[in-house]
This record gives C-alpha cells, structure tokens and sequence, in this order.
C-alpha cells in the first residue's frame, strides 16, 4: 500500500480555471505536490486560495483544466475523494447544540466510519477533551472548538489534510496544542494549508505557494526559498489588490 | 455588436409600425361588438341603432314588456288589430287603434307581433382585446424562453445564459406590467371595478408576484454565480408553479372572457394577428436592445478586469 | 452506497430532533407564533359580530396560521446549518444531496406537523365551540394537513435553503414562498373547508382539494429534488 501511495502524487492540478464571466477566480495553475508534503498557501484576499481548497475539496466544480487529488478526479470521482479528504477551517464546522461526542457521532456516521463509538472515543482522547465530552459545543472555547474541529476532520482517517487559516482567532496556548497536533499526525497526512500568517506557514510548510489574481507566482520546495526574497515577492502581491 | 443592434432596430421598427397598424385597424377597420341589445334607445347612454325588429309572441302576459310598442293582434276568430300596445298582464291586453281602445282577453289571443327598433350597446372596452392579449401572450412565451436559458445554464454553468436568462425575465417584467395595465384599465370599463379576485386575475397576479420575487431573489445575493443559480432554479420553479396556479382556479367558475373557435373574423381577425406579430417584434427588439446594453457593459467590464492586470 | 444513505439520513434526522427537543427552539417560537396568530385573529373578528358562520372562515384562518408559522420554522432550520459552516461539513462528506434535501425537509415536516397538532385543538377551542360538527369528515382532517405540510416542508426547505443566503432572508423567504405555495394553499383550504362543513357535498369538495394538494406535492417535489442539488451546492 504504501510502496505505491509514495509513487502518485497528492496533487495533480494542470491548467485549473475557475471563472465566472470575465472574473476569473483561478486562472490557469498548474500544481504537483507529493505524498506526505505540507503545501502552505500564501496570498491577499481574493487571490483565488479559499476557491482553490473549494475546488480541490469538490465543493466547486473547475471552470477548466483537472485536479486530481491522490490520483482521483475532483469532479467525477468527487464521492469516492471525499472519504480520503478532511477540511480544517477557522470556522468550527460544528453543531453548538450538541454535545462534542454527539457531534462526533453524527460526523463518524455521515461518513460511515466503522465501530463509530470507539474511533470517537479513542479521538476525544487524542485531542484531550474527554472529559468534556457530555458538554456542548456552545461553552466551548476557540481553541477546544478547533481541537474537536480536528478531531471531526481525522474521524475517517484522511489521507489529506486541508487546512484554511486554522490559526485565526487562536490564543497562543491554543496554537501550542494546534501545533502539537499537527506534528502528531505530519508523519502520515499531506497538508495544504492557507495561511496569512507568514511566518507559521513557511515554519510548517514543505512546500510555498504565493497566489494573486487566481495565479500561481511563485511555487518552491521550503529549502529552495530564500526567506527574505520570498517576503518580498509576498509583499509586492499583497499590494495588488483584489481582482 | 454591431449585427445584434441593427436586428433589434429592425425589429423594432417593424413591431412599431405592425403594432401602429393594429392599432388603427382595431379602431378603424374592425368591427365593435354589441354588449347586448336594447328595444329603446333611451335605456342607455351610448347606443347605435341596429335596425328594425318584430317578434310574434302568443301569450298576453309576455307581452307586459312591450307596452308602447306598435303591435299587431290577431284574435282567436282571425280578426286583426293593429295599434299601440297601453296595458298588457296575464288577464288581458289593450291597444289603442285609430278606431279606438280594444281589449282582448287573453284566451282569446291568436298570436301578437311587435314592431320596434333595435340598439346595439357598443362594447368600446374591447378594443384593449387587440392588445391586451398579445400582451400577456408575449409574457408567457419570453417566461417559457426564460426558463429554457434557466435549464441551459444549470446544464453548462455558461455566463452567457445567465445573461440571455435574466434579460428574458426583464422583458417578462416589462409585458407582464403591460398586462396587468392593461387588463386592469379593460376590467373597470368592462366591470365597473378596478380589480376583482377572479381566477384569471388572481393567477396572472400570482404570476407577477413571481416575476417581481425573482428580482427581489437576485438581488439579495452577493455572489455573482450563486446570484445565477438561485434566479436560473426559482424561474424554473415558478415556470411549473404558473400552469398549476392556472389550472387549479378551475375549481372557482371564471367570469374572464374566452375567444371562441371562429368567434374572430375578417377585420377583427386580422388586426389581432397583425398585433401579435407587431408585439412579437417589439419583444425582440425589447430584448436584443438590453441584451446589447448588457453585453456593452460585460466588455467594459472585460476591458477592466484585463487593465488591472 | 444505499446502506450509507440510509445510515446518513437517519443521522441527519436524529441529529436535528435531538437539538430540537434540547432547545425547543422551533416548536417554541412556531408553537407561540401560531397562539399569537388567533389573537389577531379574534381581533380582526371582533367587529364582525355573529354575522358569519365561523366554519367557513376556519380553514382559510388555520391555513394562514400555518403558513405564517412554517416560514419561521424553515428560516431557523436552515440557519442552524448555515450558522458555523455546519452545512460546508456536510457538502465535505460522502453524501448524496438529495440526502441532505430529504433529511430537512423531513425533519421541517416533524416540527411543522407537531406545530399542527398542537395549533389545531386550540382553535377549535377559541373559534369553533358550539358549532355543527360533522365527526366522520373531520377524520378526514389528518390527510390534508399532512399532504399540505408535506408540500410546504419539501418546496420551503429549498426555498430557505436558498434565503439563507440572502441579505435579508426573511423577506426573501416570504416574497418566494407565498406566490409560489398559492395552488397548494387554495387546495388545502378548499378541502380543509370541505372537512369542516361535512355532509356529502363536503366530502367530494374535501376530495376534490385534496386531489390537487396531492397533484401539487408530486410535482413540486419532484422539482425541488431534482434542483436542490444545484441550490446546496451553488
């Protein structure tokens, strides 16, 4: 299994158009990203980074060009993809009206996870909330949320992990134990992560990618980017506004 | 660009002097249909005479209609009187002749024949018929264009169906309004009320509430392309929702009038079919114009979005 | 796949009843909206005396109540889902969307009927006391208040599915719903106006409205299936 996994790509995205009319949300990027590589995603508002994960997640269909997620389609193999894929966002994706393992419960089941009550279980233990478990998620605190909220993205155990700006709103304890999660699980996972957070992304990342107007400008292995021409070029992005 | 303007001014020209055409043919040409008819042109305001009648009536107390009239009387031994009719009730009838007063009793009535003239009550309000129903046919068939561009556009998410979607249901707006005014304007002359709930204009108001919902829809999204699925998903719904509304005010007896099979002919006849032709050019000329101002602006838009890069 | 759909819908229902029976929060404001209702209603009738039989008048009064407060049920049902993204999880998961459509829809038809249940004793108590009542076409009664919040269940759950994306979405809401639910609401209350009269010639109108009610959900249903995809994925 794994002999092969190492072989296909995590990401194959060729010619990736999103638009609408003349507004092009994505324009023509063009991605290769291996197994086990954490892909931080750089760029201003609007530059196209929540429609990229959207479109590598199956939540929208592309315009033009493919992306192929593990070697599956996102548009016809879409079904068969969302079971290998969990999202991570700053939003909690949580029901407040329910308690963490009923939540739990409810996901493990949308995804048909096998001997629901143990794997809820053993991932309330893993991200220290089991004794919390009976409480709802309403008197939660941001950071117990997004410790669920990882918990509900691991439940189906995916093979790639996308994460949109899971940092924000955190307090820095909380990001200890966000950090400390994600390097649990880094071993195992492909990671895409959209930051605005420059200094997080490029400390976790394998891999850079600076997006603006729906177009890759600069895509580079970590050890290849020289921090503070990348820092620039970022900069010299954020100033271009929105398209 | 240049191609769709010149269409639609054609167009528009065309439908300006077919629906002109119609107009004077309606007015001029065509002929008024009578409400009904009355015996003494006094009865109305408005009336035009239609010509002599007589009509022969064998019971006495049917004739309590017609006191004042110039009648004929044949009794049951043949005689025959003729004279103007001053009483008549179930017992007896009486005329006066150039001889004097005669009563008959009514067994004794053969048969009595009444002369008089009769007045036509000229239907003036028909005249919006030459419009008014091209109209609401035109709503109906750019409805039916608009729900076709909406299931074009769900099927290939095609910026340019959207565009053809939503100018469709402008042009709706613009006969639907036209309909309602009209048949509004019709139903007081007709009626004597600006509005009753009757199926026909319930449903057709239905209808418009529709048209007007699916604006008030587009307009509180945010998101262009969710902006054209949610408009291009409600006209559908609305476009099967219409022939429901239409068809369940059966329940309810109608008082809107119905063109009969054969009941246009000549004049009538073909001012109406040259005003549907002139109303279906101005249609399209309605909706290449927009579609041309549209398209005008996605290329400005173009230009811009191209500039900024 | 049908094993999973099956196991989906059940938790999306049961998901949705829990919530419901810890907060109360729909069956409360829809069940105190609707008893808000006929005190407008008793002040809209109060200058009009005995003059009229209130059996004709009832059907087209427990339908607006109804209407009314199902426009508040759907708004709140759809903004549970919209509130932390809950919906985006749900869009993530290996879900068919005609899923997620049945699975609101059916759980808008369980509040929208217990609201019924609840709403429909208390009128007859405030409104109907006293009068001529005819008990085997009142038995009718459970059929079209079923066919009827079936059809506004399925067609109000894309309809709010849509709303709650809008600026403003009660208006919204409204402004769609009413002119489009107007056939099934005719019918419903022909032939709950049917039930109530009785006797023979109440039955064949109860049967009658009943029919197109009937023929208005197959459908209108059918429709919002068949488009619900595009609206939850739009």
């Amino acid at each position: 299994m794994s002999e092969v996994h190492d072989q296909k790509n995590a990401l194959e995205v060729r010619g990736l158009t999103r638009a609408f009319g003349v507004r092009k949300a994505l324009d023509g990027v063009d991605l290769d990203l291996s197994e086990r590589a954490f892909l931080s995603v750089f760029g201003p508002n609007g530059a196209g980074k929540t429609t990229l994960i959207k479109v590598l997640t199956t939540l929208l269909n592309p315009t033009n060009g493919t992306a192929q997620v593990l070697g599956m389609d996102v548009v016809s193999d879409a079904v068969e993809l969302r079971t290998h894929i969990g999202l991570i966002s700053h939003n909690p994706l949580l029901y407040p009206d329910l308690t963490a393992e009923e939540n739990l419960l409810f996901f493990a089941d949308m995804y048909g996870v096998e001997q629901p009550e143990a794997r809820v279980a053993e991932l309330l233990e893993a991200v220290e909330l089991d004794h919390r478990k009976l409480d709802l998620t309403r008197t939660f605190s941001r950071g117990m949320l997004q410790r669920l909220s990882i918990a509900r993205a691991l439940l189906h155990r995916p093979e790639v992990l996308f994460l949109d700006e899971p940092y924000s709103g955190l307090d820095p304890h909380a990001m200890d134990i966000l950090d400390g999660l994600i390097a649990q699980i880094r071993g195992n996972h492909t990671f895409v992560m959209i930051s605005h957070d420059l200094d997080k992304g490029l400390e976790l990342c394998s891999h850079a990618l600076i997006l603006a107007k729906g177009r890759v400008v600069m895509f580079e292995r970590r050890e290849d980017i020289d921090d503070a021409a990348f820092r620039q070029t970022y900069r010299s992005t954020v100033g271009m506004g929105v398209s | 660009m240049k191609s769709l303007t010149t269409k639609a001014m054609i167009a528009l020209v065309l439908g300006g002097v077919l629906t002109l055409g119609a107009f004077l043919g309606a007015f001029l040409w065509a002929g008024v249909p009578d409400f009904g008819f009355v015996r003494t042109a006094e009865q109305v305001d408005s009336v035009r005479y239609r010509g002599p009648f007589e009509q022969t009536i064998d019971e006495a107390r049917y004739l309590g209609n017609y006191v004042g009239y110039r009648v004929e009387v044949v009794g049951d031994g043949g005689q025959t009187f003729r004279g103007e009719l001053t009483s008549a009730d179930e017992d007896s009838l009486t005329l006066e002749t150039d001889s004097g007063a005669v009563t008959i009793v009514a067994p004794a009535l053969e048969s009595a024949t009444v002369f008089g003239s009769e007045y036509g009550r000229p239907d003036w309000g028909q005249k919006i018929f030459y419009f008014h129903v091209p109209v609401a046919e035109i709503s109906f068939i750019v409805f039916a264009f608009a729900a076709f561009y909406a299931v074009r556009f769900l099927m290939t998410r095609n910026r340019e169906y959207d565009t053809k979607q939503r100018v469709s249901m402008e042009v709706t707006l613009v006969f639907v309004g036209l309909t309602m005014a009209t048949g509004i304007l019709w139903t007081k002359a007709a009626w004597g009320v600006w509005w009753d709930w009757e199926p026909r204009l319930t449903t057709y108001f239905i209808l418009t509430l529709l048209v007007v919902a699916y604006f008030v829809l587009r307009n509180s999204v945010e998101d262009e392309e969710r902006r054209a699925v949610y408009g291009a998903v409600f006209s559908i719904l609305a476009f099967i929702d219409v022939p429901i509304s239409f068809f369940i005010t059966r329940l309810i007896p109608s008082n809107h009038p119905v063109i009969e099979r054969g009941g246009l002919e000549g004049p009538m006849l073909i001012s109406f079919i040259v005003a549907q032709i002139g109303m279906i050019a101005l249609g399209y000329a309605i909706y290449q114009l927009r579609m041309g101002e549209v398209q005008l602006r996605d290329r400005i838009e173009q230009a811009k979005t191209l500039l900024e890069r | 796949m049908a094993g999973l759909s099956g196991r989906q819908l059940r938790a999306m229902l049961r998901k949705d009843i829990v919530m419901e029976l810890r907060t109360k929060e729909m069956i409360m404001s829809m069940g105190l909206y609707a008893l808000l209702t006929m005190v407008v209603y008793f002040v809209a009738l109060s200058q009009a005396g005995s003059s009229f039989d209130p059996r004709d008048i009832a059907a087209g009064l427990l339908w607006l109540a109804f209407i009314f407060t199902s426009m508040l049920g759907l708004n709140r049902s759809l903004v549970h889902e919209k509130d932390q993204g809950c919906l985006e999880a749900l869009l993530l998961s290996p879900v068919d969307r005609p899923v997620i459509f049945f699975a609101k829809a059916g759980g808008n038809l369980i509040f929208l009927l217990a609201v019924e249940l609840l709403t429909l004793p208390v009128f007859g108590f405030l409104f109907l006391q006293g009068e001529q009542m005819d008990a085997s076409s009142l038995a009718l009664l459970p059929l079209i208040l079923l066919a009827g919040s079936v059809g506004i269940s399925g067609v109000g759950t894309l309809l709010a599915t849509m709303s709650v994306n809008t600026s403003g979405k009660d208006f919204v809401l409204a402004m769609l719903f009413i002119p489009l639910m107007y056939p099934l609401l005719l019918g419903a209350v022909i032939a709950t106006g049917g039930a109530i009269v009785g006797g023979a010639e109440g039955v064949g109108v109860f049967w009658t409205g009943m029919g197109w009610v009937v023929g208005y959900d197959v459908i209108m249903l059918l429709a919002s299936y068949g488009l619900y995809e595009f609206i939850v994925g739009a």
